[in-house]
């Protein structure tokens, strides 16, 4: 009796969403904005997060460059004491003949016009962390402990600007998720109120013929269900058609800062997430439009 | 099987929709319930229906007091009776076959049962000629035999209608209270709150008036205005 009672409440849900058309259409519609609103907002600010988390790793280096024509022992006793230093993860010695051929290579016509090597030997340090690089990077400009260093560039700035940036798109994406969740959540509530106000009568006359409020409030549940899920699937294809186009034309700006940024988020995990967002709001908006609209009875 | 003992219902606008009302209806009777607009007439089947409580006194159906009647039992008293309203009450997406299966299926009835009972109550309202039309395609007559059907689907002890032919034409709505008739000489009580002159007079059956919140008339076989002879007030009855 239990499993015909819950296969014939299916059939209620299935068959109100059929009859009901236009009104399931808007529900549906309106479920799919939101979520789509909500999905792409908190994918973008995470991407954006794993992006700017990402482009430190990329600034880790500093350049080391001794003076002219310094005599190249001195760059071997430097390039050995700095890999032996505890911060570095390593360090090469890219000597200025190296850095010529390079450059003949690269740049033929300005090598072509300048008579003699103006190169300087140069030792590449990778640091251990990105956060480390402007602390040390200042250590090396020493001249008392470092008196072979003619000049020390890094990127300390721009690591300073970016995980500031980091820092800033988690607290606004933060507050953004909490209050575009609980927005979704007002919407969807409010879609489903009016599809539940729409069968007032019909609810009235299930209260008559002795219905339970479970009975009455399952198909509601599912139908809210239904329009979550539906919902969440078409706004999760829409987000991920959305990010392939962003990301080929990020891919087609050829920028050095913008390379192939790895995400823990695979695109199925991102649609999974949204359409099961979809169905608990579905089934918490119905629960409390249901809640409220019997309460009034 | 009803009784009602000093039954008052007072809004939370202060209007005094019925006051000290006794009443007692015995089992397998038929009752009809007149009077003007306002009087107390649907106030006292919603009473019945428990759609509303009363503020005053107490009312027993069956042994079962209705003020105090816990809402979880609610759902298992409406099954034992059958409502008709003066607007049928029908859902327009399903049709007269779903319509009646639906009072079973709310209780949890198996299949056999509504394959059973919904063919049964149909013929009892010579609705069984049009299962699968949907309410828009039938006429009003049609419409409140439907309802009926339905209301009659659980085998109820008491039937409650509320102006069962206020937006029928005269003929038809002899049709329906003939119909209720037939029910009520099966064994169920049948209480019929109605401004319909006709057919009040033409069962002669117990009529109860109310004016302004109070019972004013009980008479056991009469008709719509009171006639000197055959008034006889609930206190004599008691």
């Amino acid at each position: 009796m239990i499993f015909g009672s819950l296969a014939f409440l299916i059939g209620e849900a299935g068959r109100n969403i059929r009859r009901n058309g236009l009104m399931s259409l808007a529900a549906l519609g309106t479920v799919t904005i939101a979520l789509t609103v909500l999905g792409g907002t908190l994918w973008t600010t995470f991407r954006m997060t794993e992006f700017v988390r990402s482009q430190p790793e990329k600034f880790n280096r500093i350049d080391v460059f001794l003076p002219p024509k310094a005599e190249r022992e001195k760059a071997q006793d430097l390039l050995e004491k700095l890999s032996k230093t505890p911060e570095v993860k390593a360090a090469t010695l890219v000597t200025r003949e190296e850095a010529w051929r390079m450059m003949e290579q690269n740049q033929p016509v300005l090598t072509q016009a300048v008579e003699e090597n103006p190169l300087m030997d140069k030792l590449e340090v990778e640091m251990k962390e990105a956060s480390k690089v402007s602390q040390f990077a200042q250590l090396l400009r020493d001249k008392a402990e470092y008196p072979d260093i003619d000049r020390v560039t890094d990127a300390g700035e721009e690591v300073r600007n970016l995980l500031n940036i980091s820092r800033l798109i988690r607290i606004i994406g933060g507050g953004l998720a909490i209050g575009l969740f609980i927005a979704t959540l007002f919407i969807i509530h409010n879609t489903i109120r009016l599809t539940v106000f729409a069968r007032r009568k019909e609810i009235i006359i299930m209260q008559m013929v002795g219905a339970t409020p479970g009975f009455i409030r399952l198909p509601l549940l599912l139908e809210g269900l239904f329009h979550g899920m539906m919902g969440g699937v078409i706004a999760g294809v829409l987000i991920l058609y959305a990010g392939k186009l962003v990301s080929q034309f990020v891919t087609s700006v050829h920028s050095p800062l913008i390379g192939e940024v790895p995400t823990l988020l695979s695109p199925s995990a991102v649609f999974n997430i949204i359409v099961v967002t979809g169905a608990f709001l579905g089934i918490l908006g119905s629960h409390l439009a249901i809640r409220r609209f019997l309460r009034q009875l | 099987m009803i009784e009602l003992r000093g039954v008052g219902v007072t809004y939370s606008n202060a209007w005094r929709a019925l006051s000290n009302v006794q009443l007692k209806i015995d089992k397998g009777e038929f009752v009809f319930v007149v009077g003007s607009t306002g009087a107390g007439k649907s106030t006292l089947l919603k009473l019945l229906s428990r759609e509303e409580v009363s503020t005053d006194g107490t009312i027993t159906v069956n042994g079962q007091d209705l003020k105090h009647l816990p809402l979880r039992d609610l759902p298992a008293y409406r099954r034992k009776i059958g409502i008709v309203f003066q607007d049928f009450g029908l859902l327009p997406n399903k049709t007269v076959y779903e319509n009646v299966a639906f009072a079973l299926q709310v209780t949890g009835a198996t299949r056999q049962t509504i394959r059973r009972q919904v063919p049964h109550v149909l013929d009892l309202v010579a609705m069984s000629h049009r299962p699968d039309a949907f309410p828009n395609q039938l006429s009003g007559g049609e419409q409140q035999r439907v309802a009926i059907a339905r209301a009659l689907a659980n085998e109820p002890f008491l039937l409650l209608a509320d102006e069962p032919t206020g937006n029928l034409d005269p003929e038809t709505s002899l049709g329906i209270i003939q119909l209720l008739n037939h029910i009520n000489v099966r064994g169920t009580t049948v209480i019929v709150a109605t401004h319909d002159h006709a057919v009040v007079d033409f069962l002669q059956r117990r009529v109860i008036a109310f004016e302004q919140g109070g019972l004013v008339r009980d008479e056991l076989a009469g008709s719509y205005r009171a006639t000197e002879t055959q008034t006889e007030t609930q206190e004599e009855r008691a």
